[in-house]
C-alpha cells in the first residue's frame, strides 16, 4: 500500500509562474512538460516559481502571489539553470511539500489594509448600501452603463503584474460593469521579452489557453498538431482588428499555421474600452508581446 | 429492495467518479489537494462557500436516484421523474452562483453571473428535448420513458435530442466549450479562492455530476437498461461509461467562445433548433 | 411519518421565510426565499400532488437565480463587506403583516378544508394534464401568451437600441400637418436625463 504522500507526489507538480524580464517562453515551454501544472490561480498552486529577475517595483505584489499560495508551500527562483534542472528542482520541491510540514511562512502581515470602519446605520462602509471604503477596499458603486446608460455598479480593480491571463508585468486598472469594461488605464508595462516570445506556437498555445483547450494548447507548445475542433471559429470575427495585422481571429491562423505576425503599434486601451472580460483577453493575447510593449512604452499609452 | 436500490445508486456514483477521475486524469491533483491547507478569503460567505460543493454531490445524488437500473425498477420511482432531473438541473445553476458568490472576490463573481447567465438559456433546449423524449413514452416517468425505448432508441427516433442534451450536460458538469463558470480568462472563476479540501471536493462534485447527467442521457437516449443478454445495471452502467468518455473528449477538444456569442448562439440557434426538434417529434409520436 | 414529514416541512418553510427578512445581503435573501419554496414544494409532493411539487422548485429555483442575477447587476456586491438591512417601511409593513395573519388566520379557521383522500392508485399527473389542457386550456394559453408579450414589450421599451436605432436620437413624434411642429410633448434634450434623479438610499 503506497502511502498518501507517495500518491500526492505522483500528481503533476502545480506551479504559479511569477514571470520576470525575458523569461515568458522559457517558462511557458517549462510548463507545458508533462509532470508539471500551470496553475491559474495561486490558491490551485503549491510551488511558485519565480523566473528572471523581478523588478523591485512588483516586489509587493509578487509577496502578496507568494501569501496567496496555501500551505505547505516551496518558492523556487529560475536564474540561468537548464530547464531540465529546474524541473528537476520543481519536482523535489513538491514531494517535500507532498512529505508535509510548515513550508514557508507569510511575507507580508495578514490582515485588512485598514481597520472596519462602517459609516452607515447598518455597518455598511457606504452612506447607502453601496460605495464605501469598508476594510480599506473600495465597494462597487453605480455609475451608467456604457451601452445603455442604465445605471449599474462599477467596480474598479488593478489587475496584474501576475496574473496569468495578462501578459507578465502589465498592471491594468479596469472598471468593471459586471464583464463590460468601462475603463481601463496601463498601469505599468509589460516587461520586455526577446523575440523568442513573440513564437508563432507559443502565441497561438496561449489563446488556445483562452479558449478552454489546455490540452491542445501543450500540444501545440510541444509542436505538434493541436487537434482542436473550432479554434478559429470559437473567436468572435472583427475582435481586436489592428491595422495590418487583420483581427484577433487572422491572427490566430498565422499563428497556428506558423507564421509570425508583426502587428503595428496597437492603442491598448482603446482596443479594451467597451469589450466584455473575456474579449479583452483574447485580444490581448492575440496580440505579440513585443507590440504589447511597444504600444504602452508610447507616451499618449501611458 | 429499496435499501438495494439505494447502494447501487451510492455505488454507481462513486465507482462512476472515480472513473470520471480517471478519464480526466484529475484523480492525483484532486487527492493532493485534499490533505492541503484551506485558505479563508476576506469576510466571505462560510455558509454557502462549505455548502456549494455539497449541494453539488447531493443534486448528482439526486438525479442518479431517478434513474431506472432495471425495467420497471428505480430508486425513486416518481410520475414526473424528468421533472425531477429538470430541478436538479436548475439547482446546480444556483449552485454554482452561490460557490462563486460566496468567497467574496471578484473573479469569482464575474465567473459565477456569468454562468448564471448561460445556465439560464441552456435551461430551455435541456426542458424541450426531455419533453419530447417524453412524447412517445406519453408519461414524464423516466420508466415509461424507458418502455418506450423497448422497439427503437430514442437516439434514432429524435436524432437531435442527443446532441442537444450533451450541450446541456457539459454545462452541467463545467467542462470545455460550456465551462463559463471556471473559464480561464478569470483565472478559473467560481474556483479561483478555492484551495485544499475545498477545491479538491467541487472538483469531485463535478465529476459526480458527470456521473449523474451521463446516466440520465443514457435513459432517456439510448435506452438505459434495455440490452440482450446482459443484466439491466450492466447495459446501462456500459451506456454511461461510453457517454462519460464522449462528453469529457467534447470537453477537451472543442474551443469554447466568448459569453456574448455563446448566449447569441443559445437564443437564436439553439433555442429553435430544440423547438423544431419537440414539433418533429410531437408529430412523430402522433 | 407523512404528518410528522408536513410539520418539518412547514417548519423549515416558515424558518427560511423569516431569515429573509433577518439576513444581510439581497443575495442571501434570495435563496433563503428559494428554500422556502422547495420546503412548500416537498410538502406539495406528500399531499400527492407531484407535478406541481416538483415544479415549485424547478421554477423557484430558476426565478431566484434570475432574481440575484439583477440584484449582482445592480449592486455589484459578494459576500460580506458592506451589510444592508433587508427590512424597510417598517409602519406599512408591520400593519400589512398583521393584517394579512389576522385575515389567513380567520379564513383557516373559518373554513373547513375538504377531506377526499386521493386514492392511492390514482394517476393525478394524467388528470392534472387532461384538466390544464382540456377545460382551462383557453385560460392558461391566454395568460401564457399575455405575460410573454409582456415581457417581450417591457424589454423592447426599456432598451436603448432599437430597430431603428438608439432610443436618445429623435424620439420626436411626427407634425400634425407636414412638415409642422411635433405633436405632443417635445422630449428634453439629451438622453438619459431620467437617470440621474435615480436614488441610491
Amino acid at each position: 500500500m503506497m502511502s498518501l504522500s507517495r500518491l500526492m507526489s505522483r500528481a503533476p507538480a502545480p506551479v504559479f509562474p511569477a514571470i520576470g524580464p525575458g523569461r515568458q517562453a522559457d517558462v511557458e515551454r517549462l510548463l507545458s512538460r508533462s509532470g508539471l501544472r500551470a496553475a491559474a490561480t495561486p490558491r490551485d498552486a503549491a510551488i511558485l516559481l519565480v523566473a528572471g529577475d523581478i523588478p523591485g517595483t512588483a516586489a509587493a505584489p509578487l509577496a502578496r502571489v507568494h501569501d496567496q499560495i496555501p500551505r505547505p508551500r516551496v518558492t523556487v527562483s529560475w536564474g540561468h539553470d537548464e530547464p531540465d534542472a529546474i524541473a528537476a528542482r520543481i519536482a523535489e520541491a513538491w514531494r517535500e511539500v507532498c512529505a508535509g510540514g510548515e513550508g514557508e511562512g507569510d511575507r507580508l502581515p495578514d490582515e485588512p489594509p485598514n481597520k472596519w470602519k462602517g459609516v452607515g446605520p447598518n455597518g455598511q462602509g457606504g452612506k447607502g448600501m453601496m460605495g464605501g471604503v469598508p476594510y480599506g477596499r473600495p465597494m462597487a458603486m453605480t455609475g451608467p452603463d456604457i451601452r445603455d446608460g442604465l445605471q449599474l455598479d462599477r467596480y474598479t480593480a488593478r489587475f496584474g503584474p501576475f496574473a496569468p491571463m495578462l501578459p507578465p508585468g502589465l498592471v491594468l486598472e479596469v472598471t468593471l460593469q459586471g464583464d463590460v469594461i468601462c475603463d481601463v488605464t496601463v498601469e505599468t508595462q509589460p516587461f520586455a521579452q526577446p523575440a523568442d516570445a513573440d513564437a508563432p506556437d507559443l502565441c497561438a498555445a496561449r489563446m488556445l489557453r483562452l479558449l478552454g483547450l489546455a490540452g491542445p494548447a501543450d500540444r501545440a507548445t510541444a509542436g505538434k498538431k493541436p487537434r482542436g475542433v473550432w479554434m478559429r471559429g470559437a473567436v468572435p470575427g472583427g475582435l481586436g482588428s489592428v491595422d495590418g495585422a487583420g483581427d484577433a481571429r487572422d491572427r490566430l491562423s498565422r499563428w497556428l499555421s506558423g507564421t509570425p505576425v508583426t502587428a503595428s503599434v496597437p492603442d491598448i486601451p482603446a482596443l479594451l474600452k467597451g469589450a466584455e472580460w473575456s474579449e479583452a483577453m483574447l485580444i490581448l493575447a492575440s496580440l505579440p508581446p513585443s507590440a504589447i510593449l511597444r504600444a504602452c512604452q508610447t507616451p499618449e499609452a501611458a | 429492495m429499496i435499501v438495494l436500490l439505494a447502494l447501487v445508486v451510492l455505488g454507481t456514483l462513486l465507482v462512476g467518479t472515480l472513473f470520471a477521475a480517471m478519464l480526466d486524469r484529475s484523480h492525483l491533483s484532486i487527492v493532493a489537494f485534499f490533505a492541503r491547507q484551506r485558505v479563508e478569503t476576506e469576510a466571505p460567505d462560510r455558509l454557502n462557500r462549505d455548502l456549494a460543493p455539497a449541494w453539488y454531490l447531493t443534486l448528482a445524488g439526486a438525479g442518479l436516484s431517478v434513474v431506472p437500473f432495471a425495467p420497471g425498477l428505480a430508486l425513486i420511482d416518481s410520475p414526473v421523474g424528468i421533472v425531477i432531473w429538470g430541478s436538479c438541473e436548475a439547482l446546480v445553476i444556483v449552485t454554482v452562483f452561490l460557490h462563486g458568490w460566496s468567497p467574496n472576490a471578484p473573479f469569482p463573481l464575474i465567473g459565477a453571473y456569468r454562468y448564471a447567465a448561460i445556465g439560464l438559456p441552456v435551461m430551455l433546449p435541456s426542458m424541450f428535448v426531455l419533453i419530447a423524449a417524453a412524447l412517445p413514452a406519453e408519461s414524464l416517468s423516466l420508466i415509461a420513458i424507458v418502455e418506450s425505448q423497448r422497439e427503437i432508441w430514442n437516439v434514432i427516433r429524435q436524432p437531435l435530442g442527443l446532441p442537444l442534451f450533451l450541450i446541456v450536460a457539459l454545462a452541467m458538469t463545467l467542462r470545455g466549450p460550456m465551462d463559463y463558470a471556471d473559464a480561464a480568462d478569470i483565472a478559473t472563476g467560481t474556483s479561483a479562492e478555492a484551495s485544499g479540501a475545498g477545491r479538491a471536493l467541487w472538483q469531485t462534485a463535478r465529476l459526480a455530476m458527470l456521473v449523474s447527467v451521463s446516466a440520465i442521457a443514457a435513459t432517456v437516449f439510448l435506452g438505459g437498461p434495455l440490452g440482450p443478454l446482459l443484466p439491466g445495471p450492466v447495459w446501462l452502467w456500459l451506456k454511461t461509461a461510453a457517454l462519460m468518455a464522449l462528453i469529457v473528449l467534447l470537453g477537451n477538444r472543442i474551443a469554447r467562445t466568448t459569453p456574448s456569442r455563446m448566449m447569441w448562439i443559445l437564443w437564436v440557434v439553439l433555442l429553435p433548433l430544440s423547438f423544431l426538434h419537440l414539433l418533429i417529434s410531437g408529430l412523430v409520436a402522433l | 411519518m407523512t404528518d410528522l414529514l408536513v410539520a418539518l416541512l412547514a417548519v423549515c418553510a416558515v424558518w427560511t421565510g423569516w431569515r429573509v427578512f433577518r439576513v444581510d445581503s439581497m443575495v442571501r435573501a434570495t435563496f433563503s426565499l428559494m428554500l422556502s419554496f422547495v420546503a412548500v414544494g416537498a410538502i406539495g409532493v406528500l399531499l400527492s400532488a407531484p407535478y406541481i411539487g416538483v415544479a415549485t422548485v424547478f421554477m423557484m429555483a430558476v426565478e431566484m437565480m434570475v432574481m440575484a442575477i439583477f440584484m449582482v447587476m445592480f449592486m455589484m456586491n459578494p459576500a460580506g463587506l458592506n451589510p444592508m438591512s433587508m427590512v424597510h417601511q417598517h409602519r406599512v409593513s408591520i400593519g400589512a403583516g398583521v393584517l394579512a395573519f389576522f385575515g389567513l388566520a380567520a379564513a383557516i379557521l373559518v373554513s373547513r378544508p375538504p377531506s377526499n383522500p386521493v386514492a392511492p392508485d390514482a394517476d393525478v399527473v394524467t388528470e392534472l394534464g387532461l384538466e390544464l389542457l382540456g377545460p382551462s386550456m383557453l385560460i392558461f394559453e391566454t395568460a401564457g401568451v399575455t405575460l410573454l408579450a409582456t415581457m417581450v414589450g417591457a424589454v423592447i421599451l426599456s432598451s436603448r437600441q432599437g430597430r431603428f436605432g438608439s432610443a436618445d436620437e429623435g424620439s420626436r413624434p411626427p407634425g400634425l400637418t407636414e412638415g409642422g411642429d411635433p405633436a405632443g410633448q417635445r422630449p428634453d434634450g439629451g438622453g438619459g436625463g431620467h437617470h440621474h434623479h435615480g436614488g441610491h438610499g
